[in-house]
């Protein structure tokens, strides 16, 4: 169809099969795969334009759709490469037709895709952040200070004005501790969930809801034979006063397919 | 401790997965999008064609730290303006 010379980009699989997937893409539309050699790009026919709406609810439907179609690629196929929402593909001239255009980047693309495999294979992602509870926190540093204790006898045999300021600096010394137990923490933490992920991505902490502090907010690579032994870290650090997980996933590797393939050990 | 996919609080992670990242066809493409107002902008018009991008090699000469840049740019003209979110698109023409 003329409108439909665009091929949207859900994924890349290890499968030379030619298959379709059915209504299950984005707006219901059919899904079907493209395969040169031993991958096939998973995709939809649309219009050459992007998909855009500024309506949340139609956003997320799109992106669930989205990832719908990468989870039952993984089923078919075993790993699926991702793309990210809105990859479309369109032929640069009126001779080439859309399929091929597909053919023609994984065929030039096929070196990178190969490696990117090769690192995926048997791994999924799994989103991981670590909180904790200032509240709680800080009355563990107040226990365990000296310097805070002392703080805290003097301003008692203060004036009221003097009281003041030290509890000014009291509040100062307090945020630094706090701020070296987070330091602390997060290499602690980090060097523990480390041996269970072939890779990390350290994402940006975002501000957490309730009265919690994201500590550590990563994006972890997991072999399916570690996914247990990660889970069970997890579950120690949680258990830990005044800290708490979100354990997310398993997502497609979204993380780990756009930079270079470097290995890990060795780190 | 078991992971999870199915509450709010992973929807987040999905946006934040789906939206921003996944396999990355050319770093032009990428700044381009991420780096201009994205309000009403032709993207594309913008974008590099295809032949462009074999000919020159960028496909094997990503650049992470552009990407990650572009990644950066992405993220804030997002906060700014949630609902542009979907004016971000990635065409390869």
């Amino acid at each position: 169809m003329e409108q439909e010379k665009g091929r949207y980009l859900y994924g890349v699989a290890a499968s030379e099969r030619a298959v379709r997937l059915g209504p299950m893409g984005i707006e219901g539309c059919d899904v079907y795969t493209i395969p040169y050699e031993d991958f096939c790009a998973i995709v939809h026919n649309c219009p050459t334009e992007p998909y855009q709406s500024t309506d949340e609810e139609t956003v997320k439907r799109w992106v669930s759709a989205h990832q719908g179609v990468l989870d039952e690629a993984k089923e078919r196929f075993g790993a699926v490469i991702p793309f990210g929402f809105d990859t479309i593909l369109q032929p640069g001239n009126e001779a080439t037709s859309p399929d091929q255009v597909v053919k023609d980047w994984l065929k030039g693309d096929y070196e990178r895709l190969r490696s990117i495999m090769e690192k995926i294979k048997d791994r999924d992602e799994y989103g991981v952040q670590i909180f904790y509870e200032p509240g709680v926190i800080g009355r563990q540093i107040a226990e365990q200070s000296q310097e805070i204790q002392k703080l805290k006898e003097e301003i008692a045999t203060k004036s009221p004005g003097m009281a003041y300021i030290y509890r000014q600096k009291l509040e100062k010394v307090a945020k630094a501790e706090m701020e070296k137990l987070a330091d602390k923490w997060f290499k602690d933490f980090y060097g523990r969930l480390k041996p269970h992920c072939d890779d990390i991505v350290i994402e940006k902490t975002r501000k957490a809801d309730g009265d919690r502090v994201m500590l550590l907010n990563l994006s972890c690579l997991v072999h399916k034979k570690k996914v247990d032994s990660l889970g069970r870290e997890l579950e120690e650090i949680s258990n830990m006063d005044g800290f708490s997980i979100h354990f997310s996933g398993p997502w497609p590797p979204y993380s780990f397919v756009a930079k270079p393939v470097v290995p890990i050990k060795g780190e | 401790m078991q992971p999870s996919r199915d509450t709010h609080a992973t929807l987040v992670d999905l946006l934040d997965r789906v939206l921003d990242k996944g396999l990355i066809l050319n770093a032009d493409l990428m700044i381009h999008v991420a780096g201009i107002p994205l309000l009403g902008v032709k993207l594309n018009a913008a974008l590099a064609g295809m032949e462009t991008m074999l000919k020159y090699g960028m496909w094997q000469d990503w650049d992470e730290a552009q990407r990650s840049i572009a990644t950066e740019e992405r993220r804030r003209t997002l906060r700014l303006a949630p609902q542009e979110m979907l004016h971000l698109s990635r065409i390869v023409r």
